[in-house]
């Protein structure tokens, strides 16, 4: 038994994180750490890698009682994480962020860039990155590589234990691939990897036992390969979840069409959305998806191209402007570029139709208050008060304040990107149904997504993005996850 | 009632009731007179016109380094206009009011829209106008007209013109930040730029109109001055960028933007001129009101952390089981 976990609890101020958990990890395995949004996964690696402190625990490893007050004493004991937020220096090369305050040094005192260098490229081929100079500055790199370089950086300290915490949150498909084959050979070089996630498909495909956390407290330890996804989820969630409503029907008419759309990163785009469809964008990150909503939301830059709304061609000069023409976009990054996070659900609410709130043309406050209780209750937004900043809301809520913002503004066209990112299980659903009733209302939806069976689901159409043009389109009966994924990855 | 203190006005308020309290006891015959009273609000009228704009800039997550070079060059350029070219008065303050909107939509053009950081951007700017205000009122320009005396030299209802220009200025935008959407989209500004321009709200154009906005006050606050003097010096608002920054955070505003309330920059200024009487009734050097007022800020901003930390906790406290 390489390490045992007691008892931990951990509670901040009178919150309890953690309630009597225990843990118990073989050496040389993948563990899986389950649970939904705030059920105490990040907790509990934080207290393993030093950054926390339990209120009270016992933590064994290989039978002897060990102490871990701090991040070095992790080190020490062979325990590196890998944040889910990212923690390179943007400024700074590569090399320079694996080590960060010790590089090797000559016998001057000065940094030895030669040996720092071979260093670099040992662990650089160790995670599979080739060709890659350790002088290229962070910045450059795509995100997936990033996360590649926080990967190295954990290495450095020749770990034996290697925690990684949501890692594939920001990569996709082939880059998750990538991923799960440096764990199997971080697998066979003997290191333990604990693998932090609520993506319940790499769960299954990497590991070999899975905890499930809820609420703070040990729900089980399930070996992976005996165990299903429905048990699964009913640990995390505590139900089981209900099944979504059948089939909305889709309408004749079209509602949006762009034709032969030019822009940065994506050229020759030609789609069109019919009035209560669901229209979806599957493909790689970077591929262009998110540049092509933006530009049709007004947000970027088109070279050229025509939109039409209802068949009526438009030109959309600004954000502004193509709210009033009827279309709405819901970004990618709820944290910073969705949500008002210092401001209350209210006023998030309220912010893409501020004039809803008027009483005799002037703002009234009362009136803002009353308008989102109603948004509120709709959407299940979970805070006692709309009056509470967002920031305090957990990200399910907090999205689902988002897309009540543009429920809000009511236009006929709705572009959704990666509206589930980040959020938990049940909020996922919910916000499935929401998608859902939208369109069975006539709305037309857009929606971005790198889960593939979330597009799947919800979709009339699917259409393939690769390097910034659709190569593939399939009809909801011809759709299944290889053939999407087979022309979003082709090369 | 946590939630309350987490909120500037009320403590500020409170702290200003508190002080006048207080000193009124300890200086009964010097500090609780309408003349002295009258004295501190007319001092600080100047200041705060100019903190209001400022406010409006900080909300929305900006701020102007030259509104104390603008107040020198207004007040200056209208002297010029009347003493050396014999414009009269009403056009003389027209141009300029006109000139200080301009500098603001050169501020904004360049910050909004070519993307200067406002701190180089005003920085600059500071420097350039306190140029021009040097060109045109040189070593002062004394014996303006009459009517442009009384701007700033009338008594109403036992109180100077200023102290009431203040108050208008004040009234008016605390009204249109908590009763107009035009005005409160410089809130989703301030909190989040690029939420707020996805959101449809045109934030280059809000952005240049917060600089023309704040660059006119510093405008009106600089005629105001010159009025109230019946000169114009080149030397007139400098170090004032920074007092009313320093008043504004105070009353609630935060260099990230998106907090503070117009009422918040009377506030602040108002507690700063408090400060200053009183040190100066106690005879306490000007050395020591510098040094005293920057600890003040330092530990009213630290006070903040740490209520805004507990609110925080005291919320997810009530809450957990929410928090799934």
């Amino acid at each position: 038994m390489l390490l045992q976990l007691q008892h931990i609890s951990k509670s901040f101020g009178g919150v309890t994180a953690l309630r009597d958990v225990s843990l118990h990890i073989e050496a040389g395995e993948v563990h899986a750490l389950c649970g939904e949004n705030g059920a105490g996964k990040s907790t509990l690696m934080n207290i393993l890698s030093g950054n926390q402190q339990p209120t009270s625990s016992k933590i064994l490893m290989h039978q002897q009682p060990v102490i871990i007050s701090n991040p070095i004493q992790a080190h020490a004991l062979g325990i590196a994480i890998v944040h889910q937020e990212k923690s390179l220096a943007e400024g700074l090369s590569i090399a320079e962020n694996i080590f960060p305050g010790r590089q090797p040094v000559n016998k001057w005192g000065l940094i030895n860039y030669t040996l720092l260098n071979k260093r670099v490229i040992a662990l650089l081929n160790r995670i599979q990155l080739f060709n890659l100079p350790p002088r290229t500055l962070v910045k450059e790199l795509s995100s997936a590589q990033q996360q590649m370089v926080e990967i190295a950086k954990a290495l450095s300290c020749n770990p034996r234990i290697l925690i990684l915490d949501e890692p594939t949150a920001v990569v996709s498909g082939k880059e998750t691939e990538l991923l799960f084959s440096i764990i199997k050979t971080l697998k066979e070089e003997n290191v333990t990897v604990i693998y932090i996630s609520h993506r319940l498909r790499e769960i299954f495909s990497i590991s070999d036992k899975v905890t499930v956390l809820k609420d703070g407290r040990y729900q089980g330890t399930k070996i992976t390969s005996e165990t299903n996804t429905n048990e699964l989820i009913k640990l995390m969630v505590g139900r089981d979840i209900q099944q979504l409503p059948a089939n909305h029907s889709r309408l004749a008419s079209t509602a949006l069409k762009v034709e032969k759309l030019c822009g940065p990163g994506f050229e020759n785009i030609s789609l069109s959305v019919n009035k209560g469809e669901i229209v979806g964008l599957a493909g790689l990150v970077g591929a262009g998806r998110t540049e092509i909503a933006k530009s049709i939301f007004g947000a970027a830059k088109l070279y050229s191209g025509k939109i039409f709304i209802n068949n009526k061609q438009i030109t959309i000069t600004n954000t502004a402007n193509s709210i009033k023409q009827g279309i709405s976009y819901i970004p990618e990054d709820r944290k910073s570029q969705g949500a008002f996070l210092e401001m209350s659900v209210a006023e998030n609410i309220i912010a893409a139709k501020m004039p809803a709130a008027n009483k005799n043309n002037l703002f009234s406050c009362s009136r803002m208050l009353a308008i989102s209780e109603t948004y509120k209750t709709k959407l299940n937004i979970v805070t006692p008060n709309v009056k509470q900043p967002v920031k305090l809301l957990s990200g399910g809520n907090q999205q689902k304040t988002v897309i009540a913002k543009w429920l809000l503004a009511d236009t006929d066209i709705l572009i959704a990107d990666e509206p589930t990112q980040g959020v938990d299980v049940g909020a996922r659903f919910e916000i499935y149904q929401l998608l859902l009733e939208e369109a069975a209302r006539g709305k037309s939806i857009l929606l971005i997504s790198s889960e593939l069976p979330e597009l799947l689901l919800l979709c009339d159409t699917i259409h393939v993005v690769h390097k910034g043009r659709l190569t593939k389109s399939f009809p909801k009966e011809d759709a299944t996850e290889e053939k999407i994924m087979q022309a979003a990855a082709a090369d | 009632m946590k939630h309350r203190l987490q909120d500037r006005t009320f403590t500020l308020s409170l702290t200003i009731i508190g002080i006048v309290i207080l000193f009124s006891a300890i200086y009964p015959a010097l500090f609780p007179t309408f003349d002295n009273l009258r004295q501190v609000l007319l001092n600080l009228s100047i200041e705060t016109i100019v903190a209001v704009g400022m406010m409006l800039l900080m909300i929305g997550g900006d701020f102007d380094l030259s509104v104390g070079s603008v107040v020198a060059f207004a007040g200056g350029l209208c002297a010029w206009l009347m003493y050396f070219q014999n414009v009269n008065v009403f056009s003389a303050v027209s141009l300029g009011l006109l000139a200080s909107l301009l500098i603001g939509f050169i501020n904004g053009i360049f910050v909004a829209y070519i993307g200067i950081n406002p701190l180089i951007q005003t920085l600059a700017m500071m420097g350039i106008v306190r140029g021009l205000a040097l060109m045109v009122s040189g070593s002062g320009i004394q014996g303006l007209p009459y009517w442009f005396n009384a701007i700033g030299q009338g008594i109403l209802m036992g109180l100077q013109m200023p102290v009431w220009y203040m108050i208008i200025t004040v009234s008016i935008f605390s009204f249109l930040f908590s009763r107009t959407v035009f005005f409160r989209r410089y809130y989703y500004i301030g909190s989040n730029q690029k939420a707020a321009m996805l959101s449809g709200i045109a934030v280059k154009k809000m952005r240049l109109y917060g600089f023309m906005l704040a660059s006119l006050l510093a405008g009106a606050a600089g005629i105001i001055l010159s009025s109230r003097l019946g000169a114009a010096m080149s030397t007139s608002g400098e170090g004032m960028e920074l007092r009313v920054i320093t008043g504004v955070i105070l009353g609630g505003a935060s260099l990230q933007g998106g907090t503070g309330k117009i009422i918040g920059a009377f506030l602040g200024i108002v507690f700063m001129g408090l400060v200053s009487n009183i040190m100066t009734i106690a005879r306490i050097s000007g050395y020591w009101q510098q040094i005293i007022l920057g600890i003040i800020l330092i530990a009213a901003i630290c006070i903040d952390l740490i209520l805004k930390k507990e609110g925080d906790a005291a919320y997810k406290n009530k809450n957990t089981k929410y928090n799934v």
